[in-house]
């Protein structure tokens, strides 16, 4: 083979040998592999008639000592961080309901639109047994915020308020014996990709906020995978 | 001196030139078509003024362009086809020499910057009516807010309600007032043609009439962080009633 004509095959190889290995790193950093799928639990009376009902529990931790971040926290041991995973799946057409214990402290969020229920059946959510459609916007601790592409996919919207565990209850070591707990219910689409997010700027040090943590999946934002029971 | 030596050659005969005005040709049609598809096929049908006008600005801009692309394109394949050399013996110096013509030359920048401002006039003609909206009185105002990485609306005009969604009554003018929160994001209605920055501590202003009821696409169109690809909603046009009867179900009032 000429000279001049293998070599640029080879430039040409190596070019896309480059691109593709930079991009396997990327995606393979960024996505954590496991996944936590709903639990069923009968049926649930909805607006929408009587649906398949299924439940997720998850919580926020102040730190990344819980969760599969690695040995003593990983690499961001001082991350706020969702557990014990961040990418969920739940069965399409479904009524879902999801259980937050929210560990950490909080403060005034930067929008009160996310201090209100947005999404849910009714528009209310639970929180430590109280039926309610909105916290104060001084006592957010973090937010639940589900949403996805506009792409001809059924669109689901959900963000509801996680209420924030005053310092004065934090302990010195290791977490409050008393989270807040919200619980809320929402009725999923058809089959769809969507990602989940924290609103509450808590990337402390970083421009408003968003960097950080909130610019790393894995600790407050992740998958939500609407699939096909 | 013979006739034949006084002469002027008739270089518009040669074979070369002839050649690549064919090829001129060819291309700028293959061009101005391509480029009228690519240009709109994307954005889907106009659901705006606004729109149908970026749209016929976009298809008349290229073929107006298409000539020029079209002229580089043919000399740059020619030259290619004609003057490529392989092997250890370079052609003589007098078959790759560069000759230079200010004629030429002044023809190009001419030719260029009067269709650089035809485009600008052009433009800023047709967009300073669809700005008139912005004058409006009888518009429906909404304050857009954008954050990393989602949008709210605050419906002001219809008591002061706020909505995750977007929905606007058909052929009745909208007034956006566009800020964040955080970062730099930036409010583009894809198929109604506005697309305006929302900056931290500013708002900025934009209008438009939708004028098809429809479900369009609401995008961030600056790159914004982690979860920017999925900064996108609906936008919802419908009629006026239904407008109303969402209004209200929403608490707020007409």
């Amino acid at each position: 083979m000429n000279k001049r004509i293998l070599g640029a095959f080879l430039t040409v190889a190596l070019g896309a040998g480059t691109i593709v290995g930079i991009g396997s790193y990327v995606a393979a950093a960024k996505n954590d592999s496991r996944v936590l799928a709903a639990t069923p639990d009968g049926t649930l009376q909805t607006p929408q008639g009587n649906l398949p009902h299924y439940t997720l529990d998850m919580s926020v931790y102040p730190d990344s000592m819980f969760g599969g971040h690695g040995k003593d926290g990983g690499p961001h041991p001082d991350y706020v961080s969702y557990g014990p995973v961040t990418n969920f799946s739940v069965p399409a057409h479904s009524a879902v309901t999801i259980t937050v214990h929210q560990y950490d402290s909080g403060e005034s969020i930067t929008n009160p639109f996310f201090a209100k229920a947005h999404g849910t059946m009714d528009g209310t959510m639970t929180v430590n047994g109280v039926k309610m459609s909105e916290v104060s916007p001084k006592t957010v601790g973090h937010t639940f915020t589900l949403h996805g592409l506009a792409n001809g996919k059924d669109q689901l919207f959900v963000s509801v308020p996680l209420l924030y565990v005053p310092e004065e209850e934090q302990p010195e070591s290791g977490y409050t014996k008393t989270p807040s707990v919200t619980t809320f219910t929402f009725i999923t689409g058809g089959e769809g990709e969507y990602v989940w997010n924290c609103e509450f700027p808590c990337g402390d040090g970083t421009y408003a906020r968003f960097g950080a943590v909130m610019s790393t999946m894995g600790y407050m934002s992740g998958h939500f995978n609407v699939v096909n029971a | 001196m013979s006739d034949l030596q006084t002469k002027k050659p008739q270089w518009w005969k040669s074979k070369d030139v002839k050649i690549t005005a064919a090829l001129w040709v060819v291309l700028s049609v293959l061009i101005g078509v391509i480029g009228g598809i690519v240009n709109s096929r994307p954005m889907g049908q106009p659901a705006s003024e606004t729109m149908a006008n970026t749209i016929h600005i976009m298809k008349l801009f290229t073929w107006v362009s298409a000539p020029v692309a079209g002229l580089v394109a043919a000399i740059a394949i020619k030259s290619l086809m004609q003057k490529m050399h392989f092997g250890d013996n370079p052609p003589a110096e007098a078959d790759h020499q560069i000759s230079d013509s200010p004629k030429a030359t002044a023809l190009w920048l001419i030719v260029s910057a009067l269709l650089c401002l035809f485009a600008l006039v052009f433009g800023m003609v047709v967009f300073q009516r669809d700005n008139n909206t912005l004058l409006d009185v009888h518009a429906t105002d909404v304050n857009v807010t954008g954050q990393q990485w989602a949008w709210n609306f605050d419906y002001i005009d219809n008591g002061k309600f706020q909505s995750e969604d977007l929905y606007l009554p058909v052929n009745k003018p909208v007034h956006f007032h566009v800020t964040s929160l955080d970062v730099v994001h930036s409010f583009w209605i894809v198929q109604m043609g506005i697309k305006v920055d929302a900056n931290p501590g500013y708002v900025t202003e934009t209008a438009v009439t939708p004028t098809k009821i429809g479900v369009y696409d609401l995008r961030c169109a600056e790159l914004c962080g982690l979860l920017h690809a999925y900064m996108q909603k609906k936008v919802h046009v419908v009629s006026q009633q239904d407008y109303n009867n969402w209004v209200t179900s929403h608490g707020g009032t007409i």
